[in-house]
């Protein structure tokens, strides 16, 4: 494609959403990626889509209009990637007071809360264990499957005039003046005066490559799959220690408790965050901490066998708030990344806050908070 | 050696030789369809018959995705082909 | 001590080989009884030179150093320092063993390729029905088809002929006359000639007729049609000719399973038959210190060559001389064994027998239209993407019946070869056999 409008880089789903948003706004946008659609955290992801588990503030705003927005693209790109809202369970092993509390806040800022009595929660999952006895239901909590979604997203930018190259590695970020004007590639020059890095995990890496700065690092998480088995779990079940852990600047291992079930008849089962860089080795231990938390929660789960389990890096920022806006200092750079876990849920919002920004009209919130600005001051 | 071992296949009654395996046992009283696929419905039997492929799959005394041709069949044992 | 882990001809020559100077030995393989696929039995060894089956069985269950663990399956190992655990399942439960060594020799499987009807009851691969026999005395169906490429389909087909059977036919893609291609293979291991008259004897005895150059190409509520292939898979004839049986028994050779080997992080590449194999030096010994490899793993070579490489790891484990007319029979058994890959090569025309509704990944029920789609509708370039789009190779088998062909068949469609990574990625996996959620979860900090 000669001559794009805008150049995305990066097939996952934030690069999809993006490059769709900027293709139906008229724009002739280039999809750029080192490998295949979906090859990176994209393709590790479970696919959640969850409002339940986003403090009240700026991410829970762009959670819930990101969530809508998901089903809006099914409309538009048609139900390809088993888009459902199958709604959240948030159980307290413990303590309820604290997810109570949260709650609370979270229904005052358009999330729709069910808190559940003991009764109620085991009408929503029969197989929980008896001694469970709190719990919130979230009826907005959705999930998809998230390669699926970006294959097809970016097969609809195709058909509506955009490009998509794979197996190109960006090696240069041509910028003149202060500003983008290009891409080198190991598949060619592409000229353009918008650059999206929806780059994920790496897009620190290709920030340098424009000499600007984004922190953003791997964190990493592995994921249970089971065989096939009956239905046992009915929603996406996870414990309360999930929102604390997302938030913890902790390198130590974390891990909590995530269980639900697939279309196939699968059950993935998470979620350990670590921050060990890209080692993506195997880790005995954690699954089995996976497999213990998983079956103290569904009991039944213990005769279930375990089939696979693989990992994926997560791409985070130091204040765990995905960085989307323009860059501190190469304009016509623009950064959709670092969204942790909730990539997929946050794809198509941020896609839309991106598009808003880049064509100059006011967008469905204030997209300040994700400013790449904010890491410019502290690096100075 | 060769004691009579009963079991029940989807209700049935099937007799076999002591240290058959389930897989065998129905293959020899021709009970080929051995559980139907759960997208397709379509019948499936025992294929690699060493355990690898796991197309032999049946419920076993009330446990999900038992390889038949791996295990042995037991005096009583209730196999099904669905849960 | 040194762990063997698989019974088959492979690990009871490294284990009795060990055993010689008294190291301790656990011998653990996951059937109840020792023999592997090759040697599987009910109550004693049948078949061609079935005495030396009885002979080792008979070192090995008398060796004083050899503890023989049955019905151990190995799901998992790890380093631990300068050790190694092998976590297993028995009974139910989750056990483990740790040793300074492991001898890996866990054989080989039956390589299938997808034909339309491949996935009905009554059509298995040849080991099904060897092992149906072999293992449960039950034939597999009173009239059988033995297709596909390789010498394993003697064996079956006069087995199931002995057994009392009706050998409607026996088809191999390739013509003995391959052989021509490794004429010192041959000369140098003229006891073969005895054992290709062993099973002429029988093949005449029971008026079978091996007929070559076809392959069974469907396979429809009973009827088989046998078609005329080229050299290059492809179907010469339209509709050669149709039979009805109870069973076609096809396969096209053999492939490892290099899941613990992968595990452990052994170096692997791929063999020239496509199989992905684990790189060993003189010794079998692995890139992984301490871990040795013997047999299928290596590349596929048959029992003869299983038996000397396990002999082989087994000394060299144990800190014991090997002979080198050990180390030249291996090399001569290593020629013939290129000699068999050059003899029976899978072709990439068997693509051309599928239908667009064929299934390929049998677990997940995935068709050859949904894959050929997953490349030209949503842009997948090899089968790991394939995969994530169409779930082929997701399902309880993990992909061990299905991989191969789904990377041939993308590649069909890209017209990029399948390259090495690829193949190699598509054949390992996390854990080599299921364990449940509870016994995993019991293990932690309980081993």
């Amino acid at each position: 494609m000669q001559n794009p409008d805008a150049i995305v880089i990066g097939a996952g789903i934030v690069g999809a959403a993006s490059a769709l948003s900027l293709t139906n706004a008229g724009l002739r946008v280039l999809v750029i990626d080192r490998g295949a659609v979906s090859s990176g955290t994209t393709g590790a992801g479970e696919g959640n889509i969850l409002v339940s588990d986003k403090d009240p503030g700026p991410e829970l705003t762009l959670a819930l209009h990101s969530r809508n927005l998901w089903f809006e693209m099914q409309e538009d790109v048609g139900d390809s990637f088993e888009l459902e809202a199958k709604g959240g369970v948030v159980v307290a092993r413990h303590d309820d007071a604290p997810l109570m509390k949260l709650a609370t806040e979270q229904s005052q800022h358009g999330v729709d809360i069910e808190k559940c009595s003991q009764s109620r929660l085991h009408e929503l999952e029969p197989y929980l264990h008896p001694d469970i006895s709190s719990g919130v239901f979230y009826p907005q909590d959705a999930q998809c499957q998230p390669m699926l979604a970006a294959a097809h997203v970016i097969r609809t930018v195709v058909q509506r005039g955009g490009a998509f190259i794979s197996q190109a590695k960006v090696t240069r970020i041509i910028v003149e003046n202060g500003a983008v004007a290009g891409i080198e590639t190991s598949r060619g020059i592409f000229k353009a005066p918008i650059i999206v890095n929806a780059t994920g995990t790496w897009a620190g890496e290709l920030a340098e490559l424009a000499g600007s700065h984004l922190p953003i690092a791997p964190r990493k998480g592995f994921i249970l799959v089971t065989e096939p088995t009956q239905k046992y779990i009915f929603h996406k079940v996870y414990d309360s220690d999930y929102v604390a852990n997302v938030a913890s600047s902790d390198a130590d291992l974390q891990t909590s408790t995530v269980v639900e079930g697939t279309r196939s008849g699968t059950i993935l089962i998470g979620a350990s965050r670590e921050r060990i860089g890209f080692d993506g080795s195997m880790n005995y231990e954690i699954l089995r901490t996976l497999a213990q938390q998983a079956t103290s929660l569904f009991p039944i789960l213990r005769d279930v066998a375990l089939l696979r389990a693989y990992r994926g890096f997560r791409p985070y920022a130091p204040d765990h708030l995905p960085v989307i806006g323009e860059d501190a200092k190469v304009k016509g750079l623009w950064h959709s990344a670092g969204h942790e876990g909730a990539g997929i849920g946050l794809a198509p919002g941020s896609a839309a806050l991106i598009t808003d920004a880049i064509l100059g009209r006011e967008s469905f919130m204030d997209g300040a908070p994700f400013s790449p600005q904010r890491f410019a001051a502290v690096r100075a | 050696m060769t004691q009579p071992i009963s079991f029940t296949f989807n209700g049935s009654t099937i007799s076999c030789e002591a240290g058959q395996s389930v897989a065998a046992a129905l293959i020899a009283t021709d009970q080929r369809t051995l559980r139907t696929t759960r997208f397709g419905n379509e019948p499936r039997s025992i294929f690699c018959g060493i355990g690898i492929c796991f197309d032999c799959v049946v419920v076993i005394d009330g446990v999900a995705n038992q390889r038949a041709c791996l295990i042995e069949a037991e005096d009583g044992m209730k196999v099904e082909s669905a849960p | 001590m040194i762990i063997v882990i698989g019974a088959g001809p492979a690990g009871l020559a490294a284990a009795e080989a060990a055993a010689r100077n008294g190291t301790e030995v656990a011998l653990l393989d996951s059937a109840s009884r020792i023999g592997g696929q090759y040697w599987r039995h009910r109550t004693t060894v049948t078949g061609y030179r079935s005495d030396r089956g009885k002979k080792l069985f008979a070192k090995v269950l008398a060796a004083d150093s050899i503890t023989y663990i049955s019905e151990a399956t190995v799901w998992s190992a790890q380093r631990e320092g300068e050790l190694i655990r092998v976590n297993y399942l028995q009974g139910g439960s989750e056990s483990s063993l740790i040793a300074e060594k492991v001898i890996l020799a866990t054989g080989a499987y039956d390589r299938a390729l997808a034909f339309p009807g491949w996935d009905q009851p009554g059509s298995m691969t040849p080991g099904a029905a060897q092992s149906l026999l072999k293992g449960h005395g039950v034939i597999a169906g009173k009239r059988v088809i033995v297709a596909g490429t390789g010498p394993f389909l003697l064996p079956v087909a006069t087995g199931l002929a002995e057994a009392g059977a009706e050998i409607v036919g026996l088809f191999d893609a390739h013509n003995p006359l391959r052989w021509a291609l490794s004429p010192r293979a041959l000369l140098e291991n003229i006891s073969k000639f005895a054992e290709l008259l062993y099973y002429a004897k029988l093949l005449r005895k029971y008026l079978i007729t091996p007929r070559y150059g076809r392959a069974v190409t469907n396979f429809n509520n009973g009827r088989a049609t046998i078609s005329r292939i080229n050299s290059r898979f492809e179907i010469t004839y339209q509709n050669s000719h149709t039979v009805d049986v109870d069973v076609v028994a096809v396969g096209w050779g053999f492939t490892p399973d290099v899941s613990l080997g992968g595990i452990l992080g052994c170096s692997q590449r791929v063999d020239s038959d496509g199989a992905v194999i684990f790189t060993v030096d003189t010794n079998q010994e692995s890139s992984q210190p301490h871990i040795w490899i013997a047999g299928e793993a290596t590349g596929i070579g048959g029992a003869d060559l299983s038996l000397i490489e396990g002999e082989i790891a087994g000394l060299a484990a144990s800190g014991q001389k090997i002979a080198r007319s050990l180390l030249q029979k291996r090399a001569r058994k290593q020629r013939f064994a290129d000699a068999l890959k050059r003899s029976y090569p899978v072709r990439d025309g068997w693509r051309s027998w599928l239908a667009p509704e064929t299934i390929i990944c049998r677990c997940e029920e995935v068709t050859a239209q949904e894959i050929r789609d997953s490349v030209s509708e949503l842009g997948a370039e090899d089968s790991r993407t394939s995969k994530l789009f169409t779930r082929a190779g997701m399902g309880l088998c993990q992909g061990r019946m299905c991989s191969r062909s789904v990377s041939e068949i993308v590649a069909g469609i890209t017209r990029c070869a399948v390259s090495d990574n690829e193949r190699i990625a598509a054949s390992n996996r996390p854990t080599a056999a299921p364990i449940s959620l509870g016994q995993l979860a019991d293990g932690k900090n309980a081993l």
